[in-house]
């Protein structure tokens, strides 16, 4: 028996150890090498091109992307700028700041504090949206993070597999068929739409109402709290204006965001 | 007897001349997992196989700008008030340490991620890292190129070698024993220029030099790339475009693994997965990319030499315009559109006429050939299966840079330039 035991659990490790270094197999078909004298592969040669190279998809798609619903462009294209330096002059040097001043153990802990708040709003529209294995999930995270991580000071729940996943009340929303209507970039916050807009204030309004650890009523004698999270998500977003390098930036931000939007959506 | 014995030297030579071969890497010691070049130029290393780095936290980093086209602040429309001053990115040691200079590729910012990457690779070794973007790119050509027409390389090289003095300048007080210079892609043609440049202006005197991935010919490698995007795509009906295509792809991927989980492996999972890209559908997301670079560099170009091409000259331009309808003309000029329409017309000017083909020998490494012969300081390293090259480009490789050639069978365009085992071979040339 246990000569038995000792067998399968020997299997079982093999299977791990294979499993940690399995050979990554693409589904894509394997890329014909040409012999050439000089060792060249001729990669392009494997490829099947239209035949007369006169096709304009490449035109029609990016054209047909730039179709976003934005009646408000130029206001928007002014709050985008009004953004952008907003971030250079202020947002970034106070969180270059914030990294000077603060140990990184506690910039995680301020982070999976406001991680474990936003998992409230997180469940609420999970349920409303009737994500029944996703409202289990976040219901586990907000128990094992509020006390084994102690009030959500530590993240132990993604440690145990149950991953982070955010449900705004913009994606109930659109969740129940609500159009994004027109796009707007909204001042410091970024880029957005009306529903989303209009989300965001119900979550807002849910998290005060609810007041989970009584944080909402603190934060409204220590206005610094809202501070610290502003800070914070700043600290946690990795966009940086500019980053894109390209002139058209604004198009390429309003088009990324409309369709991460849909994709969050429709998952 | 004397002519007979010069004859045998001469021979003698020629034997051992011809001897010293290109390093080509064995495909079945080299271990790197992507045997397909479009994968690996999209997705390169997978996460647990790239080098070790530090940590960006652990880096004593800053950006700075430079003003080095004073002018420009007032030549330039309002909404590009960001690119009016260069920005670069500096990685400092706290002790007296050799600097390198990385130079982007094509339309690439000093902060892309490969520029990142390598600030890490060499920081960590123990050197003062500074990046710079690429005469290419949006930010260069408005605040630092004096044509802004990106394109003669000879000319990007005198651009850049100017930022690099001006760097050196503003930081007169870092303490530097030694330079060395390193670029990928079209960054790695600038810096083989601007490694001649050097030769005669002495201001560096560059060890050292690594091009990774260069191109070869110019002109094969922009049209290889405007191709890519003319491949036989799979899916694409009336209906639905090709962004379309991949972006169901990807929403139909998220839906059966339940969740939206953006990391290093991402890619990975979803080559692996029943949603995949075909080879045609990654050479035409290559091929977008370098499409959307070459709009860019068409529009700034055209913009701030006032040619009128995409924007009419006396266009009132504010920070509320809207940008797109430029956008819509930009997107209809490819590399060869914009070489043709801007630089052609503007080198022809300046240099007293001359052919699309004189053209290209003079801004492709052709025209370094004998420097780049003699010039032991100078290695090369680059890929059986890069998309950017045509045949032909490695057989002058091998025949220029004899054993300072290394060819490794896989990785694409610049795949596997964060595969352990090429940074180790990087950081090893710059060492040895």
């Amino acid at each position: 028996m246990a000569k038995r035991l000792l067998l399968i659990a020997a299997l079982l490790c093999a299977g791990a150890v294979h499993a940690a270094d399995a050979p990554i197999v693409s589904q894509a078909a394997p890329v014909k090498r040409i012999d050439n004298p000089d060792g060249f592969t001729e990669p392009l040669k494997s490829l099947k091109f239209n035949p007369g190279l006169d096709a304009q998809e490449f035109e029609r798609s990016s054209l047909n992307a730039l179709n976003v619903y934005d009646p408000l462009e130029s206001w928007n294209r002014r709050v985008y700028h009004f953004n952008y330096r907003f971030d250079e002059w202020v947002f970034l040097p106070v969180v270059n700041g914030y990294k000077y001043v603060t140990p990184s153990f506690v910039r995680t802990g301020v982070s999976n504090f406001f991680g474990n708040l936003g998992d409230v709003p997180n469940l609420l529209n999970s349920l409303l949206q009737f994500k029944g294995k996703r409202s289990m999930e976040t219901t586990g995270r907000l128990i094992v993070n509020t006390t084994l991580g102690i009030a959500g000071l530590w993240d132990p729940a993604t440690m145990m597999g149950l991953k982070k996943q955010s449900e705004d009340f913009g994606q109930t929303l659109g969740f129940y068929g609500v159009p994004a209507g027109p796009y707007l970039v909204l001042p410091i916050l970024g880029p957005s739409n009306l529903r989303d807009t209009g989300g965001l204030v119900f979550d807002f309004t849910a998290e005060s109402q609810i007041n989970f650890l009584n944080v909402a009523q603190v934060s409204e004698d220590h206005p610094e709290l809202y501070l610290l999270r502003a800070i914070d998500r700043r600290y946690t977003t990795s966009f940086r204006y500019g980053q894109m390098n390209s002139p058209f930036e604004y198009e390429k931000v309003r088009y990324v965001y409309t369709e991460a939007r849909k994709l969050q959506v429709s998952e | 007897m004397l002519r007979f014995l010069r004859l045998a030297a001469l021979s003698g030579g020629l034997f051992l001349s011809a001897s010293v071969m290109a390093v080509d890497i064995d495909p079945s010691s080299y271990g790197f997992p992507l045997t397909n070049p479009f994968e690996a130029t999209i997705a390169t290393t997978p996460p647990d196989l790239r080098a070790k780095v530090p940590e960006d936290a652990d880096i004593d980093q800053d950006d700075y700008s430079l003003t080095l086209r004073p002018e420009r602040e007032f030549t330039l429309p309002d909404n590009f008030w960001a690119v009016k001053k260069l920005r670069y990115r500096l990685a400092k040691q706290d002790h007296p340490a050799p600097l390198i200079f990385l130079i982007a590729g094509t339309g690439a910012p000093y902060n892309s991620t490969l520029n990142e990457y390598l600030k890490k690779l060499y920081y960590g070794a123990g050197y003062n890292v500074v990046q710079l973007s690429s005469p290419t790119s949006y930010d260069f050509m408005s605040a630092a190129s004096r044509f802004a027409t990106p394109g003669v390389t000879k000319e990007d090289a005198e651009d850049l070698y100017r930022v690099m003095q001006a760097v050196r300048a503003q930081q007169s007080k870092l303490q530097v024993t030694e330079y060395y210079l390193t670029g990928y892609s079209l960054g790695a043609l600038d810096a083989a220029f601007v490694s001649k440049l050097d030769e005669t202006r002495r201001s560096f005197n560059f060890k050292k030099v690594l091009l990774i991935n260069p191109p070869v010919n110019l002109y094969t490698s922009i049209t290889n790339l405007d191709k890519m995007v003319q491949t036989d795509v799979k899916g694409i009906t009336n209906s639905t475009t090709f962004y379309e295509l991949v972006l169901q792809k990807l929403t139909r991927y998220f839906r059966e693994k339940g969740y939206i989980d953006l990391n290093d492996a991402l890619l990975f999972d979803f080559q692996q997965s029943k949603q995949h890209l075909s080879n045609e559908q990654m050479a035409m997301l290559i091929g977008t990319s370098f499409r959307f670079s070459a709009a860019d560099i068409a529009f700034t170009s055209d913009l701030i030499n006032r040619r009128g091409l995409i924007t009419p000259p006396k266009t009132p331009i504010s920070e509320g315009t809207s940008l797109t309808p430029f956008l819509k003309r930009a997107l209809q000029c490819d590399f060869d559109c914009y070489v043709t329409e801007q630089v052609i017309p503007m080198w022809r000017a300046r240099t007293d006429g001359g052919s699309l083909l004189q053209l290209v020998d003079q801004v492709s490494l052709y025209a370094l050939k004998d420097y780049l012969a003699s010039s032991k300081k100078i290695a090369v390293m680059h890929n059986a299966d890069d998309v950017i090259l045509g045949p032909g480009d490695l057989g002058f490789l091998r025949k220029t840079f004899g054993d300072r050639l290394t060819v490794y069978p896989y990785g694409g365009h610049c795949g596997n330039m964060n595969y352990r085992v090429n940074s180790d071979a990087m950081l090893e040339f710059f060492r040895g």
